[in-house]
């Protein structure tokens, strides 16, 4: 996959510029809200792809509690695909909810397995 | 330094003195100490008084000496552990009741990368929960699994919770599934036992000067002491008692096993030194039935050793016996403790207190020539700022005469003794069936 887990992203370079930020926010959070996962109780993150070994790695530090949260929100979410409908709107996720709690992790993963390879290959020569 | 080092009396000579980590020098706020006799390699010990006497839950000590050479701020575990293996050179830490010690042995011309990554370990380890739970608690859990496993550390152990109950008799090895320590704890630990004033900088075959500057160079922007320091230890009492446990579940085929104890509530004494050497079985010269009393009558089978522990206030003394059936370990305790109860009536003859002096004179002169026993020597010295101010060998033990040697083992046998049986416990005698 294209840029590691967490796949190709512009979010730091649009947030490095105040006047780019103004005006994509917006359409950001729009897009957020159209595409209907808060709709069915589920935060971003839940939806990383999960079958790649670093992302196992990530998932497998997560705190309990967190470990505790995103399975119940996934089984609320099948749940909810099952029946055909959307959750009642008190479960939807809030914005203010939406947090990327699992992009720490990943990203750290995802370092560590940049700095392995780094050491594999790299060339040593001695002064 | 093993945490299961029996080792006789570790008293050093003067004249050693003067040769070895005689002048301590102030470095970043830490005490920092080298010789150099021309060795190959390089040495840095870093000590810290942290063992499982001072802890503030038990087994964070076991832990923190495993989260040793993890991720730090400046560089990862995975970092570490290449570029070590590209300079050549070994890492390795260790733990006794009293101190935490990381050492780094490498190369002359390497000591720039080896103090950083010391150092680096010392003040700005990350101690991240994933590390804990990925790594370090697997270690701890399959190093207290194998020490169990051997009878006489299990008997040690219980020897030492019923000498001393808490501060020495602290565990050594705890059972990890009882463990709810977090990586919080450990790195509050962390900070009150490494702060300046609990730890000291040992070289062996590295300059003083060389070290000192690495030393500032390194550690100099680490903060002055923080956190909550290290309470003081609270004096050591003797108490002694009894224990009978069942062997741990991964001991299969190991040895019926009874501690006989004794223990002193000040620093051992060259009596006790004595005492250890002229009733210890290891011979002089290899495969020779050797001149100890112990061993004149054992079963077959069966083995008597000398423990002597010494500690900076503190030494437990005892048989350690064993042997494959219960019946030969009530036999062999029985020997054993006659042969104990015979010094402290004042059968020994003068030579044989000659020899045993002797003996006890090389031990304690030879500790100090390792590397290791050179550090563990000197380094609670310098921790606690007292200049090497022990009378020299040669007279301590030359003062030890008959009557102040059985006097000094007739007191020993007077306090209650620790009576340890691990095994079989239903066949494994009681203390008075020994003559306790």
């Amino acid at each position: 996959m294209v840029g590691g887990p967490l796949g190709l992203s512009f979010a730091s370079y649009i947030r490095s510029s105040r006047s780019l930020y103004k005006w994509a926010k917006p359409l950001a959070n729009w897009y957020a809200n159209i595409s209907g996962y808060r709709k069915m109780g589920f935060v971003y993150d839940d939806l990383l792809l999960e079958e790649r070994p670093d992302v196992q790695k990530a998932l497998s530090r997560l705190t309990p509690r967190e470990s505790y949260d995103r399975i119940y929100r996934i089984r609320r979410g099948s749940q909810a695909s099952i029946v055909h409908h959307d959750l009642p709107k008190e479960q939807w996720t809030k914005p203010e909810d939406d947090v990327r709690y699992l992009t720490p992790y990943v990203s750290e993963v995802h370092k560590e397995d940049l700095e392995r390879s780094k050491w594999d290959t790299m060339q040593v020569k001695r002064k | 330094m093993l945490s299961t080092a029996r080792v006789a009396s570790r008293r050093i000579s003067s004249s050693n003195a003067k040769k070895s980590f005689a002048t301590v020098v102030e470095a970043a706020g830490y005490k920092v100490s080298a010789v150099d006799n021309g060795e190959p390699t390089s040495s840095v010990t870093i000590l810290a008084k942290a063992g499982p006497r001072y802890e503030s839950k038990t087994g964070v000590a076991q832990v923190l000496k495993n989260f040793a050479f993890k991720n730090t701020s400046q560089r990862s575990a995975l970092g570490l552990v290449r570029e070590t293996e590209l300079y050549g050179g070994v890492l390795s830490t260790s733990l006794t009741r009293e101190h935490i010690a990381y050492t780094a042995d490498f190369l002359r011309g390497d000591e720039s990368f080896f103090v950083d990554a010391l150092a680096s370990s010392l003040t700005s380890t990350r101690f991240t929960r994933y590390e804990l739970e990925e790594s370090v608690i697997p270690a701890v859990a399959s190093e207290s699994t194998h020490a169990i496993s051997d009878p006489a550390n299990q008997a040690l152990e219980i020897a030492h919770a019923l000498a001393f109950r808490s501060g020495l008799g602290s565990p050594l090895f705890i059972p990890v599934q009882k463990s709810d320590l977090t990586a919080e704890d450990v790195k509050s630990y962390a900070e009150s036992a490494f702060a300046k004033d609990n730890v000291a900088i040992l070289g062996t075959g590295i300059d003083q000067a060389t070290l000192q500057k690495l030393v500032e160079k390194y550690l100099g922007s680490a903060p002055a002491t923080t956190g909550n320091k290290i309470a003081a230890p609270i004096k050591t009492t003797y108490f002694g008692g009894e224990s009978r446990v069942q062997h741990s579940e991964h001991s299969h085929g190991a040895l019926q096993t009874l501690f006989i104890g004794y223990g002193l509530a000040s620093a051992v004494t060259p009596e006790l030194a004595i005492l250890a050497s002229h009733l210890s079985t290891v011979p002089s010269v290899k495969w020779s039935k050797g001149v100890s009393p112990l061993a004149a009558t054992l079963p077959e089978g069966a083995s008597a050793s000398v423990v002597l522990l010494p500690y900076s206030d503190a030494a437990l003394f005892g048989l350690l016996i064993q042997a494959p059936t219960a019946e030969k370990a009530k036999e062999a305790g029985k020997v054993a403790y006659q042969a104990l109860k015979d010094v402290a009536a004042g059968n020994v003859k003068k030579e044989e207190l000659a020899a045993a002096s002797a003996k006890a004179k090389f031990l304690a002169t030879a500790a100090t020539e390792s590397r290791e026993g050179l550090v563990s020597a000197y380094g609670p010295q310098l921790i606690s700022g007292a200049a090497s101010s022990l009378l020299s060998v040669a007279d301590s033990f030359s003062k030890v005469d008959a009557s102040s040697f059985t006097k000094a083992t007739s007191t020993l046998l007077k306090s209650k003794p620790t009576f340890v049986a691990v095994g079989d416990t239903h066949h494994l005698p009681y203390p008075d069936e020994i003559g306790l």
